[in-house]
């Protein structure tokens, strides 16, 4: 059994008025004697009065009419009154509940969001009428229903509990699609014994409540085709913005002496008040370093403007806190750690740490996996490139090259190893191929041949509109100041990364798919004349003294030997890919949890974990060596800026977000039973004072 | 001793009202038998100074009695009737159970003040009264009193009776009744409340052919209950147990009990040749003795 208002309300009341009534009682049974000259006739009147009550006549009496009121009072109650809002009652409802990391902050009576919004949902599940129907949706970076339409408000509730807190981002657009689509099931299902309803037509009424502290990435881009908008209603959840977070990571051994590790990380406060804290950093769990920062506040706190206007005469009361900007972060509210380099030849997990007392602890660790140093081995696959071959030489990598032909014909042991790729790195130049296993490619004036990725003609004379300076492969790299005579019209998946933008598709861009990595470039250094065949110039990038830099870049990002990011660096909810070692039926999984899944291979090369809801490090038992141990981070602003939005702009449309629920069809019957008690007690009163002596 | 007397005469009866009692004179319905003549006529034909009638003379009768002017102007013998004058036996039965002690002003006394009233009549008449007391059977008996000396020790008698034990108005009327052959007038002053019920008793009375007055005495709050709340009611006599919750139908439902008793007692007087009065006892009692009882026809 549950009560909204919790047990307190109740004890009170039963404190406040059982004991009189309690009083009352025990005074009625005290009888005062009297002595009367005979009993003969009282005995004979009492008598009478009993025998004739039945059918004696009504006589005027207060308390009959009183208990009279009691009796329409409770059947009133048996009706099941409701308070009838402004709106119209909806029948069919879709409750939508965040439950991303940031619905997991602790708010300060201890619960999490997460509590709070399933007691606001379970408040809106109550109210609904007799014979409605509720859907429930969590979304987090992706949506699952938990319950499809139900009407049974006790399923919906056991359902409601099991919605579990993730560490993952906050999208709303594949809730809204499965809402959608629910509700155009509904309609059809509804629909068929009338045929003359269409989808289009359909003039079902639902309320769709989303309950949020409104930190959702994709709220802005959302489209949403056939859910009342207008009708939609955003409860904002939570009330606590102190939160810092470690946005990024990372571990990279030194260049030149890779036996010194480098470990950086990037912190920034979300929160109002200015923060000391300290970042520690530890290897396989013990302590290396630690670095001291201060982080001014992340969010101004000032009243806006409207809110000053509107709230004049409420001049002394504190202003809530606005945020100004999510995306560019306020001067010195972000710190760059960068611990001392540590000599350390070993691989394992790197962890830092902030001691730091916030909102939510998700975003307070950050970890990263290590390998030993050793030399990235690489195979370049191509007729021969002048600059390629002068540059790559020049790099601490062991290169094995390989013409188009060997490649296409090599046997698959020469190239793959325990189905992924022998190298950690293949270059292909100027060669398109279908004849890929997991691993890093880089290619230069060709394709790989998979699904959504194709160059179907050649651009001559295109522009460069704008690159990422900022990616680390760009870095350093002046791609504005090169000539490029042609390249490969691209076209891309939509997850492709495009680093440089040409007129109309990308000239460079990453890519990850099927636990493939590529670099893809448009364009090679050089081109083969159609007439003569010979090798001729297409770009000047060559004799730039950036190429080897941005070659460098490449290979270290691609390779995954410095830089680690992409490669065994996963986000919350994404699936973690485990190589599967040979003659093993079953991996098992340990969690940062410390539960151990157990996932069957199925003679598969490969195995994919998607249980990643929490961050921490993931292991795996028995594993192909060096691919033991991933880690799960949130790196996430979006959702470490846990402040609640007061308005989110959904679907285009700014949504004035609610402090609470807004019940439309409020129970009555509280009101009833609390009259009910009043009365009774009015009429315990008068009982009393006519009969007590 | 006369002022003892005196005083105990002052505390049952008032000298003004004794003077106002000496007027009356207790009056039958019917002609009665005494022991001696008296002072009373009674409708059987006897000798006295009052002439009644003539009747023809039979061989036997007293020659004494005939008429001789009617024979001197008829030549028919014919005899003098008169009528006979004699001594009316004046009983008074005094409820002196428990209930009778209950009430304020309290009931017993109440009824020994009515029955010294009836006494000093019959007394001052030359009557010859009997006060009797009872309960739960005749429990005192001063009987065969003549003239007015007697009354300080009638009144004596009656200051000392105590209210106590439980009513058996049957078990009072048949001693009585055995006891006392005599016809005359009987006065019973009760409340009648007898759980084995008024009949039986009074029934026995009738066999009697006496003159009955029944005298029932109530008390106020016996009328009109000040009672309310939540009451465990006891019987001052056999202390038997009611308990109650007062409210204004119960009372209201008392209240027609009651008048239905009193009703059904005095139809049951009526009906059998029986008076029936009903006094309270915060009525003065020589109200009830000059106009109540002088309105039944117990005083001429």
């Amino acid at each position: 059994m549950n009560f909204l208002s919790g047990w307190m309300p109740i004890a009170v009341a039963a404190g406040i008025t059982i004991p009189p009534l309690v009083l009352l009682y025990f005074l009625k049974l005290r009888r005062a004697p009297r002595t009367v000259s005979t009993t003969l006739l009282w005995k004979r009147a009492v008598e009478d009065l009993q025998v004739n009550a039945p059918f004696q006549r009504i006589r005027n009496n207060l308390l009959l009419w009183l208990q009279l009121l009691v009796l329409l009072l409770a059947a009133f109650a048996l009706g099941k009154p409701i308070f009838e809002g402004s709106r119209q009652t909806e029948d069919t409802l879709v409750l939508l509940i965040d439950h991303s990391a940031s619905m997991g902050v602790e708010e300060k009576d201890g619960r999490t969001r997460l509590d709070i919004a399933k007691e606001q949902a379970e408040a809106i599940i109550d109210s609904m009428p007799s014979g409605g129907k509720a859907m429930l949706i969590g979304f987090s970076d992706r949506a699952t229903v938990a319950s499809a339409f139900e009407t049974d408000r006790s399923v919906l509730k056991d359902r409601l509990d099991s919605i579990p807190q993730t560490d993952a981002a906050s999208t709303l657009t594949e809730g809204i699609a499965l809402a959608e689509a629910y509700m155009q099931n509904l309609v059809i299902a509804g629909g068929e014994s009338e045929p003359d309803i269409t989808v289009e037509s359909s003039a079902t009424p639902a309320r769709v409540v989303i309950l949020t502290d409104g930190n959702i990435e994709d709220a802005e881009t959302l489209t949403i085709k056939r859910l009342p908008t207008d009708d939609m209603q955003i409860v904002s959840i939570g009330e606590r913005d102190d939160n810092v977070a470690i946005l990024s990571m990372e571990a990279k051994r030194n260049y030149e002496y890779p036996q010194m590790l480098e470990v950086f990380s990037l912190v920034r406060n979300f929160g109002p008040n200015t923060i000391r804290c300290d970042a520690n950093l530890y290897i396989n769990d013990r302590h290396v370093d630690v670095q001291s920062m201060e982080l001014k506040p992340g969010i101004e706190v000032s009243p806006s403007e409207d809110e000053t206007e509107a709230d004049s005469d409420e001049s002394s009361q504190p202003k809530p806190a606005t945020r100004k900007s999510n995306l560019v972060p306020l001067t010195g509210s972000t710190a760059s750690v960068a611990f001392d380099p540590i000599e350390y030849e070993g691989g394992g997990v790197v962890e830092v740490r902030l001691t730091v007392d916030d909102a939510m602890s998700a975003d307070n660790a950050a970890w990263t996996i290590v390998q030993p140093p050793r030399h990235v081995s690489v195979l370049e696959v191509g007729e021969g490139n002048l600059f390629l071959d002068r540059v790559l030489p020049t790099l601490p990598i062991q290169v094995k090259k390989m013409t188009p032909d060997e490649y296409e014909r090599a046997d698959e042991t020469e190239i793959a190893e325990a189905g992924r790729l022998k190298f950690d790195l293949a270059i292909f130049d100027n060669h398109s191929t279908e004849r890929l296993w997991p691993g890093s490619y880089i290619f230069f004036g060709g394709v790989p041949n998979i699904e959504g990725v194709s160059a179907d003609r050649m651009v001559q004379g295109g522009i460069i509109f704008d690159w990422d300076e900022s990616h680390p492969i760009l870095r350093y790299v002046g791609i504005g100041r090169i000539m490029i005579h042609q390249w490969l019209n691209l076209t891309l998946p939509p997850q492709a990364e495009p680093l440089v933008e040409g007129e109309d598709a990308p000239v460079m861009a990453l890519l990850s798919q099927d636990g493939m990595h590529f670099l893809i470039s448009a364009f090679s250094l050089v081109a083969e004349d159609e007439i003569t065949g010979q090798a001729l110039l297409n770009s000047d990038w060559g004799f730039k003294p950036h190429f080897p830099v941005f070659l460098q870049n490449a290979i270290q990002y691609m390779t995954g030997s410095l830089s680690f990011k992409g490669v065994r660096n996963v986000r919350p909810g994404n699936p973690i890919e485990f190589a599967v070692p040979d003659n093993t039926e079953e991996i098992n999984v340990r969690r940062p949890d410390g539960f151990v899944a157990k996932v069957q291979t199925g003679n598969f090369t490969t195995v994919n974990y998607a249980g990643t809801r929490k961050v921490g490090v993931y292991s795996a038992e028995p594993a192909v060596e060096g691919r033991e141990q991933y880690a799960v981070n949130l790196f996430n602003g979006t959702e470490s800026s846990v402040a609640p939005s007061k308005v989110l702009k959904l679907a285009g449309t700014n949504v004035q977000a609610t402090a609470s629920v807004e019940i439309v069809n409020k129970p009555f019957w509280p009101y009833l039973l609390l009259a009910i008690l009043a009365v009774l007690l009015i009429e315990w009163a008068i009982y009393s004072k006519r009969i007590f002596v | 001793m006369a002022t003892p007397t005196a005083s105990k005469t002052e505390d049952l009866l008032d000298p003004e009202f004794i003077v106002r009692l000496e007027r009356l004179e207790m009056v039958s319905k019917k002609i009665f038998h005494g022991s001696m003549r008296g002072e009373r006529r009674s409708r059987r034909r006897g000798e006295s100074a009052e002439f009644a009638d003539h009747r023809n003379y039979v061989v036997g009768d007293d020659l004494r009695f005939l008429d001789w002017n009617v024979y001197a102007r008829l030549e028919r013998l014919f005899i003098k009737l008169f009528l006979e004058e004699v001594d009316l036996h004046v009983n008074i039965m005094v409820d002196v159970s428990k209930s009778m002690a209950w009430g304020n002003p309290d009931k017993g006394r109440y009824a020994r003040q009515i029955a010294a009233a009836l006494s000093y009549v019959g007394l001052a008449n030359n009557d010859r009264v009997s006060v009797y007391s009872f309960a739960n059977g005749l429990v005192g008996e001063l009987a065969g009193m003549r003239g007015k000396r007697l009354l300080p020790k009638l009144l004596d008698h009656l200051q000392t009776i105590e209210c106590d034990g439980i009513s058996d108005f049957h078990a009072a009327c048949k001693q009585f009744s055995l006891r006392h052959s005599q016809p005359g007038i009987l006065i019973v002053l009760s409340d009648f409340f007898d759980k084995g019920g008024f009949e039986p008793g009074l029934r026995l009375l009738l066999g009697r052919k006496s003159d009955v007055y029944c005298i029932q005495v109530l008390a106020p709050d016996e009328l009109e209950p000040q009672l309310s709340g939540e009451l465990r009611l006891t019987d001052v006599e056999d202390e038997d147990v009611a308990e109650v919750s007062m409210s204004r139908a119960l009372i209201n439902r008392y209240k027609q009990n009651l008048r239905a008793y009193c009703r059904g007692l005095q139809d049951y007087c009526t009906r059998r040749g029986m008076t029936y009065a009903m006094t309270c006892s915060d009525v003065p009692f020589d109200q009830v003795v000059l106009n109540v009882l002088r309105r039944r026809g117990l005083f001429k």
